[in-house]
């Protein structure tokens, strides 16, 4: 297991060498900034008349929590293997003593991690609303959101590792990235169409649609969790296969 | 060190490397030559692990590299031909990854560094960005790569390739100076290049391989026959059938009129024996012999001869 450490690592430090990481953050944060200011303004002219409250309705209440995601999940994890693979520099890495999980793993720990990097400024924001006092701030509701949201980071990294294991390019594996997970979103969104309940409720659970807004409010329903988990494992588990199937036989 | 069986690797329908089979024991540097496109890197690869054989075993160390790569792999160093790096580290930092990636304890990487980075004669780079050397130190930064983990095997793609002449000959004299601690494999186009460096050469072409020995061996076995010069006197036409008509003499390969009655022959012989016998017949004949000698056929002629007979072959049988 050294070798996931070590390639983690160096992915990291890959990361933030790179201007994508900077972009990214500075991006993020902005949109972020500007949504929470929105939001807090709203909340601020109807005070006490809404039931949800700003921290929930900011994590899981809008749409625009999911676009940015869509966006940047392909940008942060398009690079994982298939520079690798453009580079050439794949060769050393799949030549050194180590497996194939162990590459897959490390690059998967260095993408969670700027995941979490990108979200911990929003602590900020909880702190914000809670030495404000104007709004009562439930401390497990704000558990269970970062909870909901590392869980829905580790699907949408592995999703776009998967990708950056099958492209030839970091342009294709962002693409890919965009495509599927823009899919499940859409997918999410026909849950509005006039279908049964029944349907919609497929439908928003596939989409991840409904996963945020209930994490936010303070649910942990782990059927999201269980969903998570085995896309996670079988992201990873076909990204291993992809470098194998590289080696050709 | 090393030992492959019958190796065979197909892209698709193509036939890379088609059931090769060597050896190479403790120490030895072997030279593995051949033509662009022979299948060099392909079997390199398989050998280091980044391909898998379609067909065929290959054993490091005598660990099967097949069943337990992992297990193989840490007995080599690998420079792949075109020494892809990681150009946004430094030199030290990307020795540092790579030890740590191959094993290296952490209390010794600095050690082993310092120790390669010597070795390679990069010691003034050390802190810089990778992406910002010319390529003859990079080359040398995946040389030191390839010795951070001081492996007893080397296997190097090309390692000259794109260094000037001092480099160069940096590169061969490390590689000779670590003769008989380390096996090293390594591939080339160069010619001199394995005359300089190595104790034994592999001649590979379309993926089979169409020769093997010493460098001294191969110049004289390789082609099968020897070539001799000859210079006798008498007319031409009289030497050239008196010359064709000895056992063994195979074919006149081109005649020099030095005087008016002094020829020069190169002739094509099957062993040393038909000199003698062609010593003998001139003899008789009356011809005064001033010089006969074995003509040293340069590694380029062997090389040259091996991987285009085949070609040569089938084009006389169209014919």
């Amino acid at each position: 297991m050294n070798g996931v450490l070590t390639v983690a690592k160096r992915e990291i430090f890959a990361f933030f060498v790179s201007p994508i990481a900077y972009v990214v953050l500075t991006v993020w944060l902005l949109f972020f900034g500007i949504v929470f200011y929105i939001l807090a303004l709203v909340f601020a002219q109807q005070a006490g008349a809404s039931e949800t409250n700003l921290l929930t309705a900011f994590f899981g209440g809008t749409t625009l929590f999911y676009l940015p995601l869509l966006v940047f999940a392909p940008v942060m994890t398009m690079r994982l293997l298939a520079e690798e693979r453009a580079s050439g520099t794949i060769e050393p890495l799949l030549t050194a003593p180590i497996s194939e999980t162990e590459v897959v793993l490390g690059k998967y720990i260095a993408a969670l991690t700027f995941w979490c990097v990108l979200w911990a400024p929003t602590l900020s924001y909880v702190w914000l609303v809670a030495s404000s006092g104007e709004h009562v701030v439930d401390w497990g509701a704000i558990g269970t959101t970062y909870l909901g949201l590392f869980s829905i980071g580790a699907f949408y990294m592995a999703v776009g590792l998967f990708m950056s294991a099958i492209a030839r390019n970091q342009i294709v594996a962002a693409m890919l990235t965009f495509l599927v997970l823009g899919g499940l979103f859409v997918i999410g969104l026909a849950g509005y169409a006039n279908v049964g309940d029944d349907v919609r409720a497929i439908f928003e659970y596939v989409g991840l649609w409904t996963q945020m807004s209930a994490f936010a409010k303070g649910i942990v329903d782990t059927r999201y969790l269980v969903y998570d988990l085995t896309v996670v494992i079988l992201s990873l588990y076909l990204s291993v296969q992809a470098l194998q199937t590289d080696r050709g036989a | 060190m090393i030992e492959v069986e019958n190796l065979t690797r197909q892209y698709g329908d193509r036939t890379a490397v088609n059931g090769i089979s060597f050896a190479v024991r403790k120490g030895e540097i072997i030279g593995f030559l051949g033509p662009n496109g022979a299948g060099k890197s392909t079997t390199l690869r398989m050998l280091t692990g980044y391909l898998q054989p379609t067909d065929g075993a290959i054993r490091v160390g005598g660990v099967d590299a097949v069943r337990d790569p992992i297990g193989a792999r840490r007995f080599i160093g690998y420079l792949p031909e075109s020494v892809p790096l990681y150009k946004e580290m430094r030199v030290e930092e990307y020795l540092r990854y790579r030890a740590r990636l191959k094993g290296v304890a952490r209390a010794q990487v600095a050690a082993r560094i310092d120790h390669v980075l010597a070795q390679a004669d990069i010691r003034d780079v050390r802190q810089r960005i990778i992406g910002q050397l010319s390529k003859g130190y990079r080359s040398r930064v995946g040389l030191a790569d390839a010795l951070v983990a001081d492996p007893p095997l080397l296997v190097l793609d090309e390692p000259t390739a794109g260094l000037d002449p001092n480099q160069i000959r940096q590169v061969r004299d490390l590689i000779r100076s670590m003769a008989g601690e380390k096996t090293i494999m390594l591939s080339t186009h160069i010619l001199p290049e394995v005359e300089s460096t190595c104790s034994r050469v592999l001649i590979i072409n379309k993926g089979r391989l169409v020769g093997e020995g010493a460098p001294n061996a191969l110049r004289t076995s390789g082609t099968g026959g020897q070539v001799i010069v000859l210079e006798a006197r008498g007319t031409r036409a009289e030497l050239e059938q008196r010359a064709l008509q000895v056992q063994g003499v195979r074919r006149l390969l081109d005649v020099e009129q030095l005087e008016a009655d002094l020829l020069r022959l190169r002739l094509e012989i099957e062993s040393v024996a038909a000199a003698e016998a062609l010593s003998l017949a001139l003899a008789q004949g009356g011809h005064a012999i001033r010089e006969l000698r074995r003509e040293q056929t340069s590694l380029e002629d062997v090389f040259t001869l091996l991987t285009t007979r085949e070609a040569a072959e089938a084009k006389a049988e169209g014919t």
